[in-house]
Protein backbone atom coordinates (compact mmCIF):
# COMPACT_ATOMS: atom_id res chain seq x y z
CA UNK A 1 0.00 0.00 0.00
CA UNK A 2 1.33 3.47 -0.92
CA UNK A 3 1.25 6.16 2.00
CA UNK A 4 0.69 9.95 2.30
CA UNK A 5 1.91 11.47 5.88
CA UNK A 6 1.58 14.88 6.79
CA UNK A 7 3.30 16.03 10.53
CA UNK A 8 1.70 19.37 12.08
CA UNK A 9 4.48 19.43 15.75
CA UNK A 10 7.54 20.94 15.93
CA UNK A 11 10.44 18.52 17.59
CA UNK A 12 10.59 17.85 20.86
CA UNK A 13 7.50 19.79 21.67
CA UNK A 14 4.95 17.38 20.57
CA UNK A 15 5.25 13.31 20.28
CA UNK A 16 3.69 14.65 16.32
CA UNK A 17 7.77 13.18 14.96
CA UNK A 18 8.23 10.10 17.16
CA UNK A 19 4.45 8.91 16.35
CA UNK A 20 4.86 9.52 12.17
CA UNK A 21 9.13 8.39 12.69
CA UNK A 22 7.73 4.85 14.24
CA UNK A 23 4.83 4.57 12.21
CA UNK A 24 6.72 5.29 8.77
CA UNK A 25 9.65 3.07 9.75
CA UNK A 26 7.16 0.10 10.59
CA UNK A 27 5.46 0.85 7.16
CA UNK A 28 8.45 0.40 4.94
CA UNK A 29 9.55 -2.60 7.27
CA UNK A 30 6.52 -4.25 6.01
CA UNK A 31 6.93 -3.57 2.78
CA UNK A 32 4.61 -0.95 1.87
CA UNK A 33 6.03 2.69 -0.16
CA UNK A 34 5.55 6.09 1.15
CA UNK A 35 5.14 8.76 -1.25
CA UNK A 36 6.12 11.61 0.77
CA UNK A 37 6.22 13.04 4.21
CA UNK A 38 4.56 16.75 4.35
CA UNK A 39 5.68 19.01 6.95
CA UNK A 40 3.23 21.78 7.73
CA UNK A 41 2.43 24.46 10.37
CA UNK A 42 4.82 24.42 13.18
CA UNK A 43 6.06 20.68 11.24
CA UNK A 44 8.61 22.66 8.99
CA UNK A 45 11.22 22.69 12.34
CA UNK A 46 11.77 19.20 11.60
CA UNK A 47 13.79 20.06 8.62
CA UNK A 48 15.91 22.91 10.61
CA UNK A 49 19.51 22.03 10.43
CA UNK A 50 22.21 22.22 13.63
CA UNK A 51 19.42 20.48 16.24
CA UNK A 52 21.30 19.33 19.33
CA UNK A 53 18.83 16.67 20.60
CA UNK A 54 18.57 16.58 24.49
CA UNK A 55 20.98 13.78 26.24
CA UNK A 56 18.60 12.13 28.26
CA UNK A 57 17.22 8.50 28.90
CA UNK A 58 16.10 8.04 25.06
CA UNK A 59 18.59 10.12 23.51
CA UNK A 60 16.15 10.67 20.43
CA UNK A 61 17.86 11.71 17.49
CA UNK A 62 15.04 13.25 15.15
CA UNK A 63 16.93 14.65 12.58
CA UNK A 64 19.32 11.34 11.85
CA UNK A 65 15.58 9.25 11.91
CA UNK A 66 14.20 11.86 9.12
CA UNK A 67 17.05 11.83 7.30
CA UNK A 68 17.70 7.78 7.49
CA UNK A 69 14.65 7.79 5.76
CA UNK A 70 15.48 9.75 2.46
CA UNK A 71 17.74 6.36 1.93
CA UNK A 72 14.59 4.35 2.13
CA UNK A 73 13.27 6.49 -1.00
CA UNK A 74 10.88 8.69 1.26
CA UNK A 75 10.77 12.15 0.07
CA UNK A 76 10.68 14.88 2.98
CA UNK A 77 8.94 17.65 1.85
CA UNK A 78 8.48 21.45 4.11
CA UNK A 79 5.86 23.63 3.25
CA UNK A 80 8.17 26.32 1.37
CA UNK A 81 5.14 29.16 2.76
CA UNK A 82 5.21 27.78 6.74
CA UNK A 83 9.20 27.02 5.79
CA UNK A 84 10.26 30.35 5.31
CA UNK A 85 8.49 32.38 7.82
CA UNK A 86 10.00 30.54 10.40
CA UNK A 87 13.38 31.24 9.30
CA UNK A 88 13.81 27.33 7.44
CA UNK A 89 15.54 28.41 3.95
CA UNK A 90 17.12 26.25 1.03
CA UNK A 91 20.07 27.25 -0.59
CA UNK A 92 17.47 29.10 -3.10
CA UNK A 93 15.52 31.11 -0.31
CA UNK A 94 18.55 31.95 1.43
CA UNK A 95 19.77 33.62 -1.63
CA UNK A 96 16.67 35.13 -2.96
CA UNK A 97 15.74 37.02 0.59
CA UNK A 98 19.66 38.12 1.25
CA UNK A 99 20.47 36.10 4.71
CA UNK A 100 23.34 35.17 5.94
CA UNK A 101 22.97 31.27 5.90
CA UNK A 102 20.75 28.59 4.64
CA UNK A 103 18.68 26.77 7.55
CA UNK A 104 17.43 23.34 5.92
CA UNK A 105 18.60 19.88 6.71
CA UNK A 106 20.60 18.01 4.13
CA UNK A 107 17.84 15.48 2.78
CA UNK A 108 14.67 17.66 3.10
CA UNK A 109 13.43 20.12 0.36
CA UNK A 110 11.44 22.94 0.12
CA UNK A 111 7.75 22.32 -1.87
CA UNK A 112 4.62 24.10 -2.45
CA UNK A 113 1.32 22.94 -1.20
CA UNK A 114 -0.03 21.32 -4.18
CA UNK A 115 2.44 18.70 -3.41
CA UNK A 116 0.57 17.50 -0.43
CA UNK A 117 -2.46 17.40 -2.37
CA UNK A 118 -0.54 15.24 -5.14
CA UNK A 119 0.73 12.93 -2.72
CA UNK A 120 -2.59 12.23 -0.95
CA UNK A 121 -4.16 12.30 -4.58
CA UNK A 122 -1.76 9.55 -5.48
CA UNK A 123 -1.74 7.38 -2.09
CA UNK A 124 -3.83 4.51 -0.83
CA UNK A 125 -3.82 6.11 2.76
CA UNK A 126 -2.98 9.76 3.95
CA UNK A 127 -2.41 9.98 7.54
CA UNK A 128 -1.86 13.43 9.34
CA UNK A 129 -0.07 13.65 12.57
CA UNK A 130 -1.25 16.68 14.51
CA UNK A 131 0.55 19.15 16.91
CA UNK B 1 -11.14 12.38 -7.99
CA UNK B 2 -10.67 12.36 -3.87
CA UNK B 3 -12.95 14.05 -1.66
CA UNK B 4 -11.61 15.73 0.85
CA UNK B 5 -12.95 16.95 4.21
CA UNK B 6 -11.11 20.05 6.12
CA UNK B 7 -12.09 19.74 9.77
CA UNK B 8 -11.67 23.70 10.84
CA UNK B 9 -12.02 22.89 14.79
CA UNK B 10 -10.59 26.38 16.52
CA UNK B 11 -11.66 30.14 16.73
CA UNK B 12 -10.32 32.08 14.15
CA UNK B 13 -7.94 34.80 15.05
CA UNK B 14 -6.40 33.39 18.07
CA UNK B 15 -4.11 31.06 15.53
CA UNK B 16 -3.78 30.87 11.68
CA UNK B 17 -5.74 27.34 11.78
CA UNK B 18 -8.62 28.76 9.54
CA UNK B 19 -7.01 30.47 7.29
CA UNK B 20 -3.95 27.56 6.94
CA UNK B 21 -7.05 25.37 6.11
CA UNK B 22 -8.62 27.49 3.53
CA UNK B 23 -5.41 27.76 2.33
CA UNK B 24 -4.95 24.23 1.77
CA UNK B 25 -8.84 23.72 0.76
CA UNK B 26 -8.47 25.87 -1.62
CA UNK B 27 -5.04 24.16 -3.19
CA UNK B 28 -6.98 20.48 -3.60
CA UNK B 29 -9.80 22.44 -5.33
CA UNK B 30 -7.31 23.60 -7.80
CA UNK B 31 -6.27 19.94 -8.29
CA UNK B 32 -9.88 18.91 -8.62
CA UNK B 33 -10.67 17.41 -5.35
CA UNK B 34 -13.74 17.71 -4.16
CA UNK B 35 -13.84 19.97 -1.51
CA UNK B 36 -15.79 19.64 1.88
CA UNK B 37 -15.42 21.80 4.78
CA UNK B 38 -16.49 20.97 8.44
CA UNK B 39 -16.59 23.72 11.31
CA UNK B 40 -17.22 22.19 14.46
CA UNK B 41 -15.96 22.69 18.28
CA UNK B 42 -14.49 26.62 18.87
CA UNK B 43 -14.28 26.24 14.76
CA UNK B 44 -17.47 27.32 14.53
CA UNK B 45 -17.25 30.97 15.69
CA UNK B 46 -15.50 31.44 11.96
CA UNK B 47 -19.08 31.48 11.15
CA UNK B 48 -20.32 34.41 13.40
CA UNK B 49 -21.98 37.12 11.85
CA UNK B 50 -20.36 40.99 12.08
CA UNK B 51 -16.62 39.91 12.27
CA UNK B 52 -13.84 42.43 11.59
CA UNK B 53 -10.28 41.08 11.18
CA UNK B 54 -9.06 44.37 10.56
CA UNK B 55 -9.27 45.04 13.99
CA UNK B 56 -6.70 42.72 14.77
CA UNK B 57 -4.53 42.93 11.05
CA UNK B 58 -5.82 40.12 9.85
CA UNK B 59 -8.46 38.86 6.94
CA UNK B 60 -11.72 38.43 7.84
CA UNK B 61 -12.64 35.03 7.82
CA UNK B 62 -16.33 35.14 7.27
CA UNK B 63 -15.42 37.07 4.08
CA UNK B 64 -12.55 34.41 2.84
CA UNK B 65 -15.95 31.38 3.75
CA UNK B 66 -17.85 33.76 1.66
CA UNK B 67 -15.24 33.77 -1.55
CA UNK B 68 -15.27 30.18 -1.08
CA UNK B 69 -17.64 29.22 -3.98
CA UNK B 70 -15.66 30.97 -6.42
CA UNK B 71 -13.23 28.16 -6.21
CA UNK B 72 -16.13 25.13 -6.29
CA UNK B 73 -16.21 25.05 -2.52
CA UNK B 74 -19.75 24.86 -1.79
CA UNK B 75 -20.15 22.22 0.60
CA UNK B 76 -19.94 23.86 3.80
CA UNK B 77 -20.93 22.48 7.08
CA UNK B 78 -21.28 23.01 10.88
CA UNK B 79 -21.98 20.75 14.03
CA UNK B 80 -25.27 21.35 14.99
CA UNK B 81 -24.30 20.95 19.01
CA UNK B 82 -21.25 22.99 18.76
CA UNK B 83 -23.54 26.13 17.12
CA UNK B 84 -25.95 25.62 19.90
CA UNK B 85 -23.91 25.47 23.11
CA UNK B 86 -22.34 28.87 21.98
CA UNK B 87 -25.17 30.38 20.37
CA UNK B 88 -22.84 32.07 17.44
CA UNK B 89 -25.50 34.01 14.99
CA UNK B 90 -24.04 32.51 11.84
CA UNK B 91 -23.54 34.63 9.04
CA UNK B 92 -26.17 35.28 6.55
CA UNK B 93 -23.72 35.67 3.81
CA UNK B 94 -23.05 32.02 4.04
CA UNK B 95 -24.70 28.75 2.64
CA UNK B 96 -23.81 26.62 5.76
CA UNK B 97 -25.44 23.42 6.52
CA UNK B 98 -25.64 21.78 9.78
CA UNK B 99 -25.17 18.65 10.76
CA UNK B 100 -25.85 16.28 13.60
CA UNK B 101 -23.01 13.71 15.42
CA UNK B 102 -24.38 10.90 13.27
CA UNK B 103 -24.39 13.17 10.02
CA UNK B 104 -20.78 14.24 10.64
CA UNK B 105 -19.69 10.61 11.20
CA UNK B 106 -21.31 9.62 8.05
CA UNK B 107 -19.44 12.84 6.34
CA UNK B 108 -16.09 11.91 7.57
CA UNK B 109 -16.72 8.00 6.15
CA UNK B 110 -17.20 9.56 2.70
CA UNK B 111 -14.28 11.36 2.57
CA UNK B 112 -10.94 9.65 0.59
CA UNK B 113 -8.55 12.24 3.31
CA UNK B 114 -9.40 14.16 6.67
CA UNK B 115 -7.23 17.03 6.78
CA UNK B 116 -7.38 18.50 10.30
CA UNK B 117 -4.66 21.44 10.36
CA UNK B 118 -2.01 22.38 13.45
CA UNK B 119 -3.95 22.72 17.13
Amino acid sequence: MKYALAVHGAPYATQAAVHALSFAEAVLDQGHTIERIFFFHEGVYQGLNGQIPPQDTFNQNLLERWQALTERNVELALCIASAIKRGVLDDAEQTRYEQDHPTLAPGFELVGLGQLVAAINSADRYLEFPA
Amino acid sequence: MKRYLFVISRSPYRSSHAMEQLEAAMVAAVFDGQVSVLFRDEGVWNLQENQSGEASQQKTLSKVLAALSSYEIEDLYACHDSLVTRQVQMDNALTVKTLSLAEQSQLIAASDAVVTGQS
